[in-house]
């Protein structure tokens, strides 16, 4: 066991150097940031002090040790638009992306899981049918406008639900329901499978012949054995959700990660963006190491197997 | 199965009425740039707008029809440039293995650590958007699916018969690679392209929405978007026709690719993203 969390933990470390690599490479393979910030209309002394409080006054090799260096310290310079420390601003932001994708996470399960049960103990009939279609369809809308059109049939039509901002549990569900339901039909199209799998082995054979009914045998049996490969398909969703909330934030001013991205984007934030980067993936290391390592607690194959 | 071919024959359908109202579009519909100062924020069906006109008086209609040809555009590139850069790669790393093959397992682990999105967003700051700029960050990131599957696939085909008589049968290298293990993963390739083009299309309508994408004068179905979400009150359809425009676009292709999928008979692992 020892030995397995010490190889994800390499991988995971292998993971994030790659990510801090790239967002060096995002801002250094497109030239000297002062033009890029300046749109080439600074003097020169201008310019070369710019330069300079980007460090791009000396060579390469040195930026990039220098860079490293301040990532792995989480110090990745100030931001150019309020002057505190950009790690700082993405962590002050981050709860509040956290709370919104736990929420959407947890209703997509809360419609997945019901939805997979209930496909396969009506397989191949009208309502199994019927849902693999409904997902194809759910599986095709594009997350923003989702919540554009919730905001106008409940916000401005019914005028059940705030539309924008933060300000209480009431504003946390129609984003929330925007960024479920993409996730629902991977969610159903795994859990079906697995569960199906389930269905055709010997000790269900043996549970149904002692007389239990199918539904039972479902519910106790089968999530058990469909767990494994479920828990790692939620990990990597939380994952894909982390993409997904940048918009949706931005269409509601939700002060999270994304929102502060999008305005770093705006003005060029570079400090700004790639603490962000680093940052975010860093999470999603650990996110995908925790689900691991709940695997290897769930099965016992996992541990003697792995590297 | 029969369900397969329902799906793929009605995608199919789908994918050409969209064409259709982009053709349409091209012959019989206003300029979608030209603006009318005088006929702003019409409801459908009013003074021969049939989806309305925005705030400056533009015909939704005949934006949304450019939409779909910059989409698909957009879209088409993307995936031929992905597959062809994919393709190759996982074609070299499963049939030669060794650190072409370890290096290629490295940059997955890595794309899978950052959010594609993410990545797309954080580049906008660095790089000024156009059309060029898009399709290669969107390839960038769209290869590497490409490369994962059909590197499985080479692993799994070279060790049968065929392959192994083949090669005693005096085939060079060259020859196993593109007359035999190319043809065996293409169904593969296929499939997986139809589902990237859903993909493509809703990651381009989401950078476009965020004005990091297809900016005017090309009319992106994402910017029209963002352009009526002020006015979504007062004027829903300029929000409502364009994103569902993107969805009928998306649902085309993924109904194309369950139906290959079932079609073909091969379980292609694609992992949802």
């Amino acid at each position: 066991m020892l030995r397995y969390v010490a190889s994800r933990l390499a991988q995971g470390l292998v993971v994030v150097l790659g990510a801090i690599a790239i967002s060096f490479l995002l801002v250094n393979l497109t030239g000297n940031p002062a033009d890029v910030l300046g749109g080439g209309f600074l003097p020169p002394e201008a310019r070369a002090e710019l330069a300079r409080n980007f460090g791009y006054d000396e060579p390469l090799p040195a930026r990039l040790a220098d860079y490293f260096a301040g990532a792995l310290r989480a110090d990745f310079g100030v931001s150019i638009r309020t002057g505190e420390p950009a790690a700082g601003l993405v962590l002050d932001a981050l709860p509040n992306t956290v709370i919104l994708v736990a929420c959407a996470m947890a209703l997509a399960l809360a419609v997945a899981v019901p939805v997979s049960l209930l496909s396969v103990l009506r397989r191949g009939r009208g309502v199994d049918r019927h849902v693999r279609t409904t997902l194809l369809l759910a599986g095709s809308l594009p997350d923003f406008w989702v919540a554009l059109v919730l905001v106008l049939v409940l916000s401005v039509q019914l005028g059940l639900l705030p539309s924008v901002g933060f300000t209480g549990v009431d504003s946390l569900v129609i984003p929330a329901c925007a960024l479920a339901l993409p996730l629902v039909p991977a969610l159903v199209r795994l859990l079906r499978g697995a569960l199906l799998d389930v269905t055709e082995q010997d000790f269900v054979a043996a549970l149904r012949g002692r007389g239990f009914g199918e539904g039972y045998i479902l519910v106790r049996h089968g999530l058990r054995n469909a767990m494994v490969p479920f828990i790692t398909l939620v990990a990597f969703q939380v994952g894909s959700l982390i993409g997904g909330t940048f918009i949706v934030e931005v269409v509601f001013g939700w002060p999270g990660i994304g929102t502060l991205l999008a305005g770093a984007v705006a003005i060029r934030d570079v400090a700004l963006v790639q603490a962000t980067v680093v940052i975010v993936a860093v999470a999603y290391v650990l996110l995908n190491l925790a689900a691991d390592l709940l695997v290897a607690v769930i099965d016992p194959r996992v541990r003697v197997t792995a590297r | 199965m029969s369900g397969g071919n329902r799906n793929l024959r009605f995608g199919l359908a789908l994918l050409a009425a969209m064409v259709a109202v982009g053709v349409a579009g091209l012959v019989a519909l206003p300029d979608p740039n030209a603006q009318e100062l005088t006929a702003t924020y019409l409801p459908p069906a009013e003074g021969g707008h049939l989806l309305g006109t925005d705030g400056l008086g533009r015909d939704v209609l005949a934006w949304v029809s450019a939409g779909i040809w910059i989409s698909l555009f957009i879209a088409v590139a993307v995936v031929a440039l992905s597959a062809a850069i994919g393709v190759t790669v996982g074609l070299a790393a499963g049939y030669l293995g060794g650190v072409v093959d370890a290096l290629l397992m490295r940059l997955v682990d890595l794309q899978l650590a950052v959010p594609p999105l993410l990545l797309f967003i954080a580049a906008s700051a660095a790089l000024t958007p156009s059309m060029g700029t898009l399709i290669v960050l969107l390839s960038a990131a769209g290869w590497l699916p490409y490369a994962r599957l059909i590197r499985n696939v080479v692993l799994v085909e070279r060790e049968r018969g065929y392959v192994a008589a083949a090669r005693l049968a005096g085939a060079t290298r060259r020859r196993l690679l593109l007359v035999h293990l190319l043809p065996a993963a293409s169904t593969t390739a296929l499939v997986l392209s139809s589902l990237e083009m859903g993909l493509v299309l809703l990651w381009e309508a989401g950078l476009s929405f965020l004005g990091l994408g297809i900016t005017p004068p090309h009319n992106s179905l994402g910017f029209l978007i963002n352009e009526g979400r002020s006015t979504l009150a007062a004027a829903w359809w300029v929000v409502v026709f364009p994103g569902a425009a993107v969805a009928l676009l998306v649902l085309a292709f993924n109904l194309i690719g369950d139906g290959l999928r079932d079609t073909v008979h091969r379980d292609v692992d694609v992992i949802d993203r």
